[in-house]
């Protein structure tokens, strides 16, 4: 159940993400807005977990992803800075943040296992979710092209957060049979 | 002033040159020492980069003894983590380097613990080979290429090699003038003095060599370990120099050093040999 509850909310977040390809193009600062929202949410739901859970792998992984997505903000900022294009909201942002809070609330319910497998599943789609995003739509609309191949660049640490968190969510399971 | 020191410290200029001598001579068998050890540490010395979340290169040829060095120039914590628990460089945080000697022969696949889409391998040949399998255990071979010198670059290599001084001299001063007490024999004194001058010079040199050292090393230290080293070999430069301004004092005075100058100089020996301990355990003791 409450696996089919983060596929679900995965898939919130890939139509979140994906339907800026359909209404509008997103603009360079709206990218920056999504990418550093995007960041954002992993490193306070990384934080929350941090607090609520007391397996060592699980804990180790939320620090992983505290260190390399507070590093990836600071490099988009930084860029963006450079290039001039501050970040600007969009829908797409919005809709990310409330999803994300939406989930948070639902963490801060649950407890122990429950709370690292939800954690972890969520992990596991939401990064997904992103890496799909910024193949299908932030690469290929980024006009910028330090800020497209920032992006492609940022594709590989998410796809390694990916695995990491697929891993983990196999060691959950194999300790809690 | 100076004249006058002179003529009561009774030092004739003939004597003098034979002290020089004898400085110069232990200072070509000490120089000796360090080559010598720098040369056994490790045949050469490679390097892999991590960037943009890969190594590189991917596949590294190595011989078994090599040491390999990991630079992370990511903007990400990384790690060398081997499938086979050979190694595990735990994280290297961005701009700093973990290195390691390799000692077994075979391929080694190895891969970034938080990041498992990393991976990478080392090919490692039997000492002897090179590479590619050519001949096996050509013993002599290794041994010819590794006497090979080069002058020293990176801290790790300018450490060891000060720390010699520093560990050297200190003894040298305080038993001279332990000896010159005993025997009432003055050249002796006069030798206290300047082991005691140059130790206080080199140390510092050897102590900001360490600190060089760790800057580079970053987090990969034993914390604790770490710590106590750093700041003891601090204080003891400058203790060091405390003893060399007292010691330079009963000199202009022309009087041999008094005991508390000499129990003090023990306690710094005492307090040397410890540091010298913790290095060591840095260094060799995984």
């Amino acid at each position: 159940m409450k696996k089919l509850s983060s596929a679900v909310l995965g898939l919130a977040f890939t139509f979140a993400l994906g339907t800026m390809a359909n209404a509008q193009v997103p603009t360079d600062p709206q990218i920056v807005g999504i990418v550093q929202t995007a960041n954002r949410i992993d490193i306070d739901q990384a934080r929350l977990a941090l607090r609520k859970s007391t397996n060592p792998q699980v804990k180790e992984f939320a620090n992983q992803m505290i260190s390399d997505h507070t590093n990836l903000e600071k490099s988009v900022t930084d860029l963006a800075n450079k290039l001039g294009a501050k970040e600007q909201t969009s829908d797409t942002a919005k809709q990310l943040k409330q999803q994300a809070a939406e989930e948070s609330k639902k963490l801060n319910g649950l407890k122990g296992s429950d709370f690292d497998r939800e954690y972890v599943s969520h992990e596991i789609a939401f990064h997904q979710a992103v890496i799909d995003a910024a193949t299908n739509t932030l690469i290929p609309n980024a006009k910028n092209a330090e800020l497209k191949s920032a992006l492609q660049n940022a594709a590989p640490v998410l796809q390694g957060h990916l695995q990491h968190a697929q891993q983990l969510q196999q060691s959950l399971q194999g300790s809690s049979h | 002033m100076l004249q006058a020191n002179r003529s009561t410290t009774a030092v004739s200029p003939a004597a003098l040159l034979r002290f020089g001598l004898r400085v110069a001579a232990a200072g070509v068998i000490a120089l000796t020492c360090c080559f010598s050890a720098h040369a056994a540490t490790g045949p050469s010395h490679q390097i892999v980069i991590i960037k943009q979340m890969h190594f590189e290169p991917a596949t590294l040829n190595v011989k078994a003894g090599d040491t390999v060095e990991w630079k992370n120039e990511d903007i990400f914590t990384h790690t060398a983590t081997a499938s086979d628990g050979s190694f595990d460089s735990g994280p290297i945080a961005p701009g700093s380097s973990w290195q390691t000697t390799i000692s077994k022969a075979g391929t080694i696949a190895y891969h970034c613990g938080p990041h498992p889409n990393m991976t990478a391998q080392l090919v490692v040949a039997q000492t002897g080979e090179s590479g590619q399998h050519e001949h096996e255990g050509a013993p002599g071979k290794e041994e010819e290429e590794s006497l090979r010198w080069s002058p020293p670059r990176r801290p790790e290599e300018f450490h060891p090699i000060l720390v010699n001084f520093t560990a050297a001299l200190l003894p040298l001063a305080v038993l001279s003038d332990l000896l010159g007490r005993l025997l009432r024999r003055q050249a002796l004194h006069t030798v206290g003095l300047w082991m005691m001058v140059y130790e206080a010079a080199i140390t510092p040199l050897t102590v900001f060599a360490g600190w060089w050292w760790k800057s580079t090393e970053a987090n990969q230290l034993p914390a604790k370990l770490i710590m106590v080293h750093q700041w003891l070999g601090t204080a003891a430069a400058l203790l060091f120099i405390v003893l060399a301004v007292w010691r330079w004092r009963f000199h202009r005075r022309a009087i041999p050093p008094t005991w508390t100058y000499l129990t003090f100089g023990f306690v710094a020996l005492l307090a040397l040999v410890y540091q010298g301990s913790l290095g060591g355990a840095m260094v060799f003791g995984k």
